[in-house]
């Protein structure tokens, strides 16, 4: 029997239905809709809409934490669910280190940047659509915004790592930690992923949930999609006409049950299972035969060892949508073979919550284990014939041992999870000590859990976990495709790195920005025209033509015909998403006073654009991640893949990241005083920049096809290790050298890999002093912990500054272990006594994001 | 007559970035959607934009779309009848 179960101990809720778990379920129980009018901020075209807005003065209950409304939203879920765990706050000694935060968001700081926008545009409205000239001289540079560089502040929480940032600098945490976007399925699929890593060995508790709040982005948005039911979603029933958007966030803490016995947690429920898969159909609608969503609903059942009749009750996805809810009712009948168990959606209680959606119903479910009960289908009058099926109309208490949730966002990403019963504890269990060891019975004293059907599960259950993370298997990588500023090659790659770098270019701004003052590191024209037929281009924004001229060029050839697509799974990394098409559809919304919404700028607005449009171009229908995690975004990606493959759930992966320059990035940058005309080229370890200024940004595109290594033949390199975490911080940010260096050599050795063979530190350096001393002395610390030298090279000066920019460094890896790059060239003005010529086989890629997080991949020969 | 054809055209084209077509390459009795020019929903969606955009005319229901949008013609027909 494996001990290395995931367990829920801990639950956290703040929806429109109440703050707390015990409000969620008496609105459950009572039938009492958290619906109500928008009052959060005007809006001139759906302001009459019913929306499940959080009533509580939200900033008040957050207390001191500074943030964007998703980030409070969700740390005071994250609050109550600690304090419900029984965990130290923050956590010591070594419970840190295996401790984690994983996040879902997808809306996270939108409503505040909507706010600076807005003035950005309402104090230049004449310019800003008629008369851009006005902007482009000397004189205006002092505009408004300099002058009040406090109204950008919300820029700073803009980001869906914001939120789990701050979630996990509160907790103390510093394990893996991760940020999903995966729009509606992004709460599930952090969940799965904090199980996963706690089975995977990485973590032995985890902070699992998602977040989102109302933003006029969304509510526009799904108002140009036409999916807006004005009234109140109605799911399932005959009459239904859309969503209700809704805002809230949900926390869950997910331990092993073997550390949570150990300190003698109690144990709430089970997480039995959990699958995820991909339509690679439709950005924004659901594949109508629902054969994602089976494969999800049967992966989470097989991953649990359960057969379908065991599901007492599943908490549908049931958005209200014509489309979801027939494709969804398709679904449940194929993976029930027509006994589908009784079902309901929650939406009408909360709201559709965007990311958190898939976190709330998780706290529903076990909830609902505990309560023995679960919720009614609110809204939900009349069938549909073309449904067929009738949700459950009352709240009642049911006997329930385990319970189905469906998440299923746009881009086709579909996340299924299954939670399962635990015995009640005798209450001297009932309140561990933290830290302190306890001796708790396995199992209650009732006897219904040992004669229930899911005893047999544990034997299947241990098998799955014995498969877990082997060193043995080094994963091969079989394809690299590029887009960058450096060239779209490894031989473009060679010489802008024996050049030194490459010079930033002045970008082509619009309005309302200042002309010819942004400056940096640009892909130009990368190749789309040729790569991408024109009936497809037209409706990709530039990101996710990076992307997916990056992801044909990983793989010349297409996929193998004789890979099953079920099989094959995706992951990028993005930092800030598909910022030019969020951007065009924000600012035609305010200057249009919501008239006319562009429906197609908002599908290509989600962050998960990118990987889904990889899904329909090669037909991926495995899990399909999009990991929004500052740096460290393409690291997390690549672990999902990695994870896939390891397990065999996957034969080929797609693991890449991207991200686009934008003006108003820029603009923001150029407020705080970061960048300006006179910026200088980027330097590693060049000690060129002084006072505030930064680093200039850049973009770029890397996706890598990996497959594993007892499966491929002649593969580019071996990739040995991939971690990530969160570092200990000294005051100032930067880690510190002793611990990273001992944290890398951990992290190498549980692999296989002594640090005695890295020949190569990459260093995710750029010039910005504080962070290039940081590298420097975390591979002092790595040379002195090995009685050698390690070599310390840099990859920026050619992609410049962005979070995906280690993905261009894995790329660089894989020319260095490759041969096709001198070793001497990434260490080009690096003062290093070591920097013979030596041809590297072993390079440790290393990434630190002053978000607090840290990476590392390993790549060899 | 004609000069609402170019406009029209020339507007569908833009809306939905459809950079090698020409006005001339919209026939007026071809159906819109489906094959010929390779629209699908979201096309449809950002027309629905478009027109209310530069004709002031606000479509909230998809039925309505699907009958407008039939062929150019329809289209035509429809925004001579509903303009503002």
């Amino acid at each position: 029997m494996s001990s290395r179960r995931p367990v829920v101990t801990g639950l956290g809720i703040l929806t429109a239905a109440g703050c707390g778990v015990s409000a969620m379920w008496d609105a459950l129980r009572a039938g009492r809709s958290g619906l109500g009018p928008l009052t959060l901020f005007a809006s001139p075209r759906y302001g009459r809409h019913q929306v499940g807005q959080v009533r509580e003065d939200v900033d008040q209950l957050a207390g001191d934490v500074r943030g964007s409304r998703s980030d409070k939203l969700a740390w005071i879920a994250a609050r109550e669910a600690i304090q419900q765990s029984g965990l130290a706050m923050p956590l010591n000694g070594h419970g840190a280190d295996r401790a984690g935060v994983l996040l879902g968001s997808t809306v996270a700081g939108m409503l505040g940047t909507e706010e600076v926008v807005g003035r950005m545009l309402r104090e230049n409205p004449q310019s800003a659509i008629r008369n851009p000239q006005l902007f482009g001289t000397e004189e205006v540079p002092g505009d408004l915004l300099r002058r009040q560089p406090r109204r950008f502040t919300p820029l700073r929480y803009h980001e869906c790592a914001s939120a789990t940032d701050l979630c996990a600098r509160q907790l103390g945490a510093r394990g893996p930690t991760a940020t999903f976007s995966t729009a509606c399925s992004a709460g599930a699929l952090a969940i799965a992923t904090a199980a996963g890593l706690i089975e995977d060995d990485e973590l032995d508790v985890a902070l699992a949930g998602g977040a989102d709040s109302l933003s006029r982005l969304t509510l526009n948005g799904f108002g140009a999609l036409l999916l807006l039911d004005p009234d109140g979603c109605r799911p399932f029933d005959a009459a239904r006409a859309g969503i209700s958007l809704g805002e809230g966030a949900a926390m869950l803490v997910i331990e092993a049950e073997e550390t949570a016995r150990a300190r003698g947690a109690r144990i709430l429920a089970r997480l039995t299972g959990w699958g995820a898969s991909c339509d690679a159909s439709h950005p924004t609608a659901p594949d109508p035969q629902g054969g994602g969503a089976t494969a999800a609903m049967q992966q989470a059942l097989e991953r649990g060892g359960l057969s379908p009749s065991d599901i007492g009750f599943v908490l549908a996805h049931g958005t209200g949508t014509p489309d979801n809810d027939v494709m969804e009712a398709r679904a449940l009948r194929r993976v029930f073979d027509g006994a589908v168990p009784p079902f309901a959606s929650v939406k009408r209680f909360f709201g559709h919550t965007l990311a958190a959606s898939g976190a709330i119903q998780a706290v529903a479910a076990v909830q609902a284990l505990r309560e023995q009960a679960a919720p009614a289908n609110l809204g939900f009058e009349n069938s549909d014939p073309e449904i067929g099926l009738r949700p459950a109309r009352e709240f009642q208490s049911r006997p329930l041992q385990q319970v189905l949730s469906n998440s299923f966002g746009f881009g086709g990403n579909n996340v299924a999870l299954v939670f399962g019963r635990e015995d009640p504890l005798p209450a001297s269990a009932a309140c561990g000590v933290p830290g302190r060891s306890q001796e708790v019975p396995l199992h209650g004293s009732d006897g219904i859990y040992r004669t229930y059907r899911t005893y047999r599960t544990y034997g299947t259950y241990g098998a799955a976990a014995a498969r877990r993370r082997s060193p043995g298997i080094p994963l091969a990588v079989i394809g690299a495709g590029l887009v960058s500023a450096g060239g779209h090659t490894m031989a473009g790659v060679r010489s802008a790195l024996a050049a030194g770098g490459v010079a930033p270019s002045w970008l082509e701004s619009a309005a309302p920005f200042p002309l010819g003052r942004l400056r940096g590191y640009s892909c130009g024209d990368f190749g789309a025209d040729e790569a991408i037929p024109a009936a497809r281009r037209r409706r990709l924004g530039r990101l996710q033509q990076m992307a997916l001229v990056a992801a044909k060029r990983s793989l010349p050839q297409g996929l193998p015909a004789a890979l099953s697509p079920e099989r094959v799974c995706a992951a990028i990394g993005t930092g800030l998403g598909c910022l030019g098409e969020t951007a065009a559809f924000v600012e035609n919304m305010l200057m249009n006073g919501e008239r006319a919404p562009l429906a197609g700028r908002f599908a290509n607005s989600v962050h998960n654009a990118c990987a889904s449009q990889l899904a329909i171009e090669f037909n991926l229908r495995g899990l399909n991640s999009t990991s929004t995690h500052r740096e460290i975004s393409f690291e997390a990606a690549l672990w999902h893949c990695a994870g896939e493959l390891r397990q065999g759930r996957a034969d080929l992966a797609l693991a890449g990241a991207a991200d686009e320059l934008s003006p108003y990035m820029q603009a923001a940058g150029e407020r705080w005083g970061w960048w300006d005309g006179n910026a200088p080229a980027i330097r590693p370890f060049g000690r060129e920049l002084t006072g505030r200024r930064r680093p200039l940004p850049g973009e770029g595109a890397a996706v890598f096809a990996l497959a594993r290594g007892d499966q491929a033949s002649a593969p580019l390199a071996r990739l040995q290790s991939v971690h990530f975490g969160r570092f200990a911080a000294r005051p100032g940010g930067q880690p510190e050298a002793q611990q990273e260096a001992a944290w890398l050599r951990e992290s190498l050795e549980r692999d296989g890999v002594p640090l005695a063979s890295v020949d190569l530190l990459l260093a995710g350096a750029s010039g910005w002093p504080p962070w290039d001393d940081a590298y420097r002395e975390v591979a002092s610390a790595l040379s002195v912990l090995r009685s050698e030298e390690v070599r310390l090279g840099a990859y920026k000066q050619v992609c410049g500054e962005h979070y995906s920019a280690s993905a261009f460094g894995f790329f660089v890896a894989l020319g260095l272990v490759g041969g096709q790059i001198e070793p001497a060239l990434c260490l080009a003005g690096i003062p290093s006594p070591a920097a013979g010529a030596r041809s590297p086989r072993t390079v440790l890629l290393y990434t630190l994001s002053p978000g607090g997080s840290h990476a590392l991949c390993c790549v060899c020969a | 007559m004609q000069s609402l054809n170019d406009e029209l055209k020339g507007k569908i084209i833009k809306a939905l970035n459809l950079d090698k077509i020409t006005p001339a390459g919209i026939k007026d009795d071809e159906p819109l959607f489906g094959a010929g020019l390779g629209l699908d929903s979201l096309d449809a969606l950002d027309l629905v934009s478009m027109l209310e955009r530069d004709y002031g005319i606000l479509i909230q229901d998809m039925e309505v779309a699907r009958q407008a949008f039939a062929t150019y013609r329809t289209l035509e027909e429809f925004v001579q009848r509903n303009r503002v």
